[in-house]
């Protein structure tokens, strides 16, 4: 409770630095490319359509609404890859900052992950224009990406307080995590159905029991499928999310200060 | 009864380097390297008065940074406590942390966000800053294409400009060309003019802390070494460097 207590409070004493940050980071970002914010729509749509030509067309994989089915798990994807590739060298990379002022550095990983956020909202855009020529039918159904979507940001924000934390101290770290997060990308299902693809009975439970391929599979019923999210699941993975991003929150806290004298 | 800014009670801090995690190379390794803790400041207590001017020599790798470092709460004191006793303080080294793809304004924002102030307060800042640290046009270009005496100068300009009650000051009036150098000795000296602001600063330049220092901590080794009268200590220090 004290470290929920204290996260929520340097939240708020930075937050101004925390949105400000996010502003001139993705202003940074953007100034020197010649298309600007558009790459963060092109980036995911050249991808999805390898997918679909690779999958949908060679391997015949096929799916309800196809295009957006990939479309939506890839941003999803995206930010969660983004994320944990960031925490990982986030504290040396903001080195030239934690050496000369104190910062809480869970504040510093919520800056940068306001820029993924946004950038996973721009490129949502392509999922609005997409389901539109597949008239994928828009009901209230669709209100209930929200908890799954809640429950997402939470879970990211918990593995990358473990990361952050690991990658001070282990250099290898961002080896491992190339290697683990080209694992999951595959089994999570970004181009197919983990619960229908899997031979039965492990579908389903290979889908449960990795939290992105359950949450992209929620994402999915809400937006596609007119279906109610699997709430017990979801339930589940938010205390989990929560249990994971407390106890993270807490491990940098209470190393913080020895960050510094590392890097 | 006497107005103390700050109170350094039986500061410690160690650096511990990384406990050996296994790898590789380790295990071709006979006897495993005992873990070498580095006592980078030892049992160090002093007081600081509202107004004064304190100055800390001693000779690399003495501690000094280091314990301004802990004063300003980039991380905390092993053992021993530092009381601010509720006054705003800022670290003036070479360099405030700039993000090199954003311009110099956005970084001057940034900064003094990063210190507790508004994007307000540092709007109203930046024309004043902007025009003592003398970059120019300069100021809309990214910092990564800044010369490395513009950065210090930006970086300078920004502390220097924030005041806070307690200024720790690193190492940073050798700053720039000869004019910036002198331009900045004066603020140096009108900000420590003013009798509410309490100052520590660490130089290697002995003139320099001659002139502005009511009082000189000496540390050596991570223990003070002495501590008082400016003329007496660094005449002191002199002749034990010169030994």
């Amino acid at each position: 409770m004290k470290t929920a207590k204290r996260l929520f409070e340097d939240v708020v004493n930075y937050r101004k630095y925390i949105v400000y940050g996010a502003k001139i980071g993705l202003q940074a970002e953007v100034t020197n490319a010649y298309l600007d914010w558009l790459w963060w729509i092109l980036e995911p749509v050249c991808s999805m359509l390898v997918y679909y030509l690779i999958f949908g067309i060679v391997f015949k994989v096929s799916e309800p609404y196809f295009l957006v089915f990939i479309y939506s798990a890839l941003t999803m994807w995206g930010f969660f890859n983004r994320t944990v590739n960031l925490s990982v060298k986030l504290i040396k990379s903001s080195k030239g900052i934690i050496t000369k002022v104190y910062i809480p550095k869970p504040v510093l990983l919520i800056s940068k992950m306001l820029i993924y956020a946004f950038k996973m909202l721009i490129s949502s855009i392509i999922v609005v224009v997409l389901m539109i020529p597949y008239r994928v039918p828009v009901d209230w159904h669709l209100i209930q990406i929200i908890p799954v979507l809640l429950v997402f940001f939470i879970f990211c924000y918990g593995c990358a307080c473990y990361l952050m934390h690991i990658g001070v101290f282990i250099e290898d770290m961002s080896y491992v995590v190339n290697i683990v997060l080209n694992v999951l990308f595959y089994f999570t299902g970004i181009f197919y159905s983990v619960s229908k693809r899997f031979p039965e009975p492990y579908g389903y439970f290979v889908e449960d029991i990795n939290p992105l391929a359950f949450l992209i599979a929620q994402l999915r019923n809400a937006l596609l499928n007119e279906s109610i999210v699997y709430y017990k699941g979801l339930l589940i993975w938010f205390v989990l999310s929560i249990v994971i991003a407390i106890s993270g929150t807490k491990l940098v806290y209470k190393n913080e200060n020895s960050y510094v004298k590392v890097i | 009864m006497e107005d103390i800014a700050i109170e350094v009670k039986n500061l410690c801090i160690d650096y511990r380097p990384l406990k050996n995690l296994p790898s590789i190379k380790s295990l071709f390794k006979e006897k495993s390297e005992k873990v070498k803790i580095v006592h980078a400041v030892r049992d160090v207590s002093f007081n600081v008065k509202r107004g004064e001017i304190l100055g800390v020599i001693g000779k690399n790798g003495s501690g000094k940074s280091t314990m301004l470092r802990a004063m300003a709460g980039i991380f905390q004191p092993d053992e021993g406590s530092i009381d601010l006793k509720g006054n705003t303080i800022s670290l003036m080294s070479i360099g405030v942390g700039f993000n090199p793809d954003v311009s110099g304004l956005k970084n001057i924002i940034l900064s003094g966000m990063l210190l507790g102030l508004s994007e307000q307060e540092m709007i109203e800042k930046t024309p004043e800053i902007i025009e003592f640290a003398e970059i120019g046009d300069f100021i809309d270009m990214p910092v990564r294409t800044y010369s490395s005496g513009m950065h210090s100068k930006l970086a300078f300009a920004i502390t220097a400009n924030l005041e806070t009650d307690i200024m720790l000051v690193d190492e940073v009036l050798s700053v720039g060309d000869e004019r910036f150098k002198k331009k900045s000795r004066e603020k140096m000296k009108s900000l420590i003019n003013d009798k509410s602001r309490t100052v520590i600063m660490v130089s290697h330049d002995m003139n320099t802390m001659m002139q502005l220092c009511d009082r000189i901590l000496w540390l050596h080794d991570g223990e003070i070494k002495e501590i008082g009268d400016t003329e007496k200590t660094i005449s002191d220090y002199k002749n034990f460097m010169n030994a």
